[in-house]
């Protein structure tokens, strides 16, 4: 009962926040588009992260293309507005964008399901390329296409609704959250577990593989069809490997399998690449140079001191922020000392920095904490309480609510 | 209703096969090259190295810098190119992929070399990231480059015909040639008096309708006379390129099946603990695996920018690099005689897909082959068909 009740609270208080931030800071906010825009982006993004966590992190299949059906579902959404449903949009614009998320999902878990049945008979990474192939082929068809608009794109209604994206992406989290409570749910972490013995258990590994891929790319479909109308434009540029790529980062960051830390990682992986569009546009090239030696300085010192410390909270925060300040501080001196040499000085433009910076703390992060920052743990209270516990480790953590 | 695939209609020519054909085989060699890097590292340590693509594109970079050192880049005055420049530029680029594939080896797969396999194949995306987006900022801020065609001294091309065109129509062609010679010099006298060419007295007109017509008779006779001839024609360099090839697989062949360090990296192919336990140095095994392959992948980059002049960029290693992946697969991953067929397959098929007039989809059709292969066949073509049991 008190869970129940915590919980209609926090809906309650979610519901009125966006009330808020809708009607008043966004209304402050002096590019109001601009800022709305980067709200719904991180809606989308987070039900992506969430529905490609299904897959990856709670099944522990391997997708990189999840973009492929985040596009179905974009495509979808632009083609039936344009065409079937032109005058219903124009008229029922909010309504539409519900029927647009279902058709997009319609779409996109056709898609799905087509792309997880080979998923069957592959593992690890042959399935990754084949999701990757999978993607790329739509990719190619997409573009090829008249009635899509060709490698140009394709033009769409403007609909912006804060709450049907944010309710899509809260939707989503719902519905992987309670899948794992129910005896379901348990047999998706069976499989991810050991698929072996889950089918020794009784456990449809068939049917669980393909209902995870199905669900995924139902909810990625919703939120290209939303994303389409958000950005009032698709163009297969916003789907490429990349896309994949990112997502696929979001969630590895987050933690696979914790859904709390894929909604974590794909706000802040949404902002920090859209914030560093505003960098100068020419920033001398021995500050990003040195910054990369700062970072294999803070790894190298990171790793070396990971192997010798046995104990586990101080491995989990004190040295992450200590190797942190260490090689900030290396990265300021080579900065001194690389300033002298000349071809350093040359300037390159810095918002072009956005996917290296991405692709680092990819690669560093996997160095260091292959698990993602929360594993297989939900960011909560009584987690967050349990980092400062020094006994009840392995009690509190685990399967917090 | 939209119609959802429209497909161009092909339109196939049954005499232009064997040039595509022979075109196929010879960018298939350059597939081959990059697929025994994806092979081997896979055969050692079962991970499908992602940022090979990625050392392949640094190979092409390493060839273009080598050409721009001796004098064939835009200030430099080298005239032409001889055998040495190409060897020069070929060895430029095997060093700069050879040693990239070591650092990459050592400083992001080794340290996670005891973790789950996701969490290198994560690294290895990371790493081709890193690699295209970090060479777009760094690397001559990403602008498309081309090796200048000049370092090349073998340009000309050899034409070989498997069927002949018509001589006699040729022939006929060829009588007909005093005919318009007389014609188009009584135009041009007969143009001297006139006011311009274009405001013709009717005597000119005359004139220049016979010699369009007698040019029209003959070229309609030279394209006849080819009409179901059949001509390949191979550039000396692609040839050149082939040799090298051939080279590089038999020095490969010799080094896996003769000498002791080949003996050792078969050993962990076949169980990575055992061969540690027989006293192999595994660091060194893998390391060496990793420079073997990443030194094929240059010797590819450099002869595919050089030779089917591809211009290079960041991303240029990609679309190669994926095909060859394919074709390791496509051969039976861990395999290297299979991965030498799979890309030249891979060649082959490529260039018939565009021969059939699908040009737009000829990077698809890599992946096609790729799930069809997965799907019914994955052990590849020479691979052992082991079924994972579940």
């Amino acid at each position: 009962m008190i869970w129940a009740r915590n919980r209609i609270i926090s809906l309650v208080i979610g519901f009125l926040g966006l009330v808020l931030f809708d009607k008043f800071i966004l209304g402050l906010s002096a590019s109001y588009d601009y800022v709305k825009i980067v709200v719904m982006m991180c809606g989308v993004f987070v039900t992506l992260a969430v529905s490609l966590n299904l897959i990856n992190g709670i099944t522990g299949q391997f997708s990189i293309g999840h973009a492929a059906f985040f596009q179905v579902g974009a495509y979808t959404c632009a083609l039936l507005s344009s065409s079937v449903f032109q005058s219903f949009s124009q008229k029922q614009p909010v309504l539409w964008l519900l029927f647009a998320a279902l058709f997009g999902a319609i779409g996109a878990a056709i898609a799905g399901f087509i792309i997880g049945l080979p998923s069957l008979r592959l593992k690890g990474d042959y399935l990754a390329v084949v999701t990757l192939g999978f993607g790329e082929i739509i990719s190619i068809i997409v573009r090829n296409q008249k009635a899509l608009g060709e490698a140009y794109g394709k033009p769409v209604d403007k609909i912006h609704s804060v709450f049907m994206v944010w309710g899509l992406a809260v939707l989503a989290i719902a519905v992987c959250r309670n899948l794992l409570k129910t005896a379901h749910g348990l047999s998706f972490l069976a499989v991810r577990e050991d698929e072996v013995a889950s089918s020794a258990m009784g456990v449809n590994v068939t049917k669980i593989k393909v209902t995870a891929f199905v669900i995924g790319s139902a909810f990625a479909g919703a939120a290209g069809a939303l994303m389409a109308h958000t950005k009032a434009f698709v163009t297969p540029q916003d789907f490429s490997m990349d896309v994949s790529f990112i997502i696929l980062t979001m969630v590895v960051l987050g933690g696979t399998g914790s859904i709390t830390g894929s909604v974590i990682a794909a706000i802040i992986f949404y902002i920090i690449p859209e914030k560093m569009r505003d960098l100068p546009p020419s920033i001398p090239m021995h500050v990003p140079v040195a910054a990369l030696f700062g970072i294999i300085a803070a790894v190298i010192g990171m790793r070396a001191v990971q192997q010798k410390i046995h104990d586990e909270k101080l491995k989990a925060a004190g040295l992450y922020v200590l190797s942190m300040i260490g090689g900030t501080i290396v990265a300021f001196m080579l900065n001194l000392l690389l300033k002298a040499v000349p071809p350093l000085q040359a300037t390159i433009i810095g918002s072009n920095l956005r996917m290296p910076v991405l692709a680092i703390t990819l690669v560093v992060l996997m160095l260091l904490r292959p698990q993602g920052i929360f594993g297989h743990h939900e960011f909560s209270l009584d987690w967050v309480k349990g980092l400062f516990k020094r006994k009840s480790v392995a009690t509190s953590g685990g399967i917090a609510q | 209703m939209v119609s959802l695939l429209s497909l161009p209609i092909a339109s196939v020519d049954f005499t232009t096969l064997p040039q595509q054909l022979v075109n196929g085989l010879l960018l298939g060699a350059i597939y081959a090259l990059i697929a025994l890097g994806y092979t081997m590292v896979y055969g050692v340590l079962k991970l499908i190295n992602f940022a090979h693509g990625e050392v392949f594109m640094l190979g092409s970079y390493g060839a273009l810098f080598t050409a721009w050192a001796l004098g064939f880049g835009p200030n430099g005055n080298a005239a032409q190119g001889s055998l040495l420049t190409l060897v020069l530029m070929l060895l430029g680029a095997m060093a700069v992929s050879g040693s990239m594939g070591l650092v990459i080896e050592r400083f992001a797969y080794r340290p996670i070399r005891n973790h789950p396999r996701i969490a290198s194949l994560i690294t290895a995306i990371g790493l081709s990231l890193l690699l295209q987006y970090g060479g777009q900022v760094f690397i001559l801020e990403g602008k498309k480059q081309s090796i200048p065609e000049k370092v090349s001294p073998y340009q000309s091309n050899i034409d070989i015909n498997i069927v002949k065109p018509n001589e006699k129509l040729l022939e006929e062609a060829k009588a007909l040639q005093p005919k318009l010679d007389a014609a188009t010099a009584a135009f041009k006298e007969k143009l001297k008096t006139e006011k311009s060419e274009f405001d013709l007295s009717p005597q000119g007109e005359l004139l220049r309708d016979e010699v369009d017509k007698l040019t029209k008779e003959q070229r309609k006779l030279q394209d006849d006379s080819k009409k179901g001839s059949v001509l390949v024609q191979i550039a000396q360099g692609k040839l050149i390129m082939l040799a090298f090839t051939l080279v590089l697989m038999a020095g490969l062949t010799y080094l896996v099946m003769k000498t002791k360090m080949g003996r050792a990296m078969r050993a962990v192919s076949q169980d990575f603990n055992a061969a540690s336990l027989m006293g192999i140095n595994i660091n060194t095994v893998i390391s060496f695996t990793f420079f073997l392959g990443s030194v094929l992948a240059g010797a590819g980059a450099m002869m595919y920018s050089t030779f089917q002049s591809a211009p290079i960029d960041t991303f240029s290693g990609m679309a190669p690099g994926v095909k060859a992946f394919v074709a390791a697969v496509l051969g039976g991953i861990g395999n290297i005689p299979g991965a030498v067929l799979g890309g030249i397959i891979m060649g082959i098929a490529e260039n018939l897909v565009s021969w059939a007039g699908y040009s737009n989809y000829r990077d698809a059709i890599a992946f096609v082959i790729l799930i069809s292969v997965l799907l019914f066949r994955p052990g590849g073509i020479l691979g052992s068909n082991k079924v994972e049991k579940v």
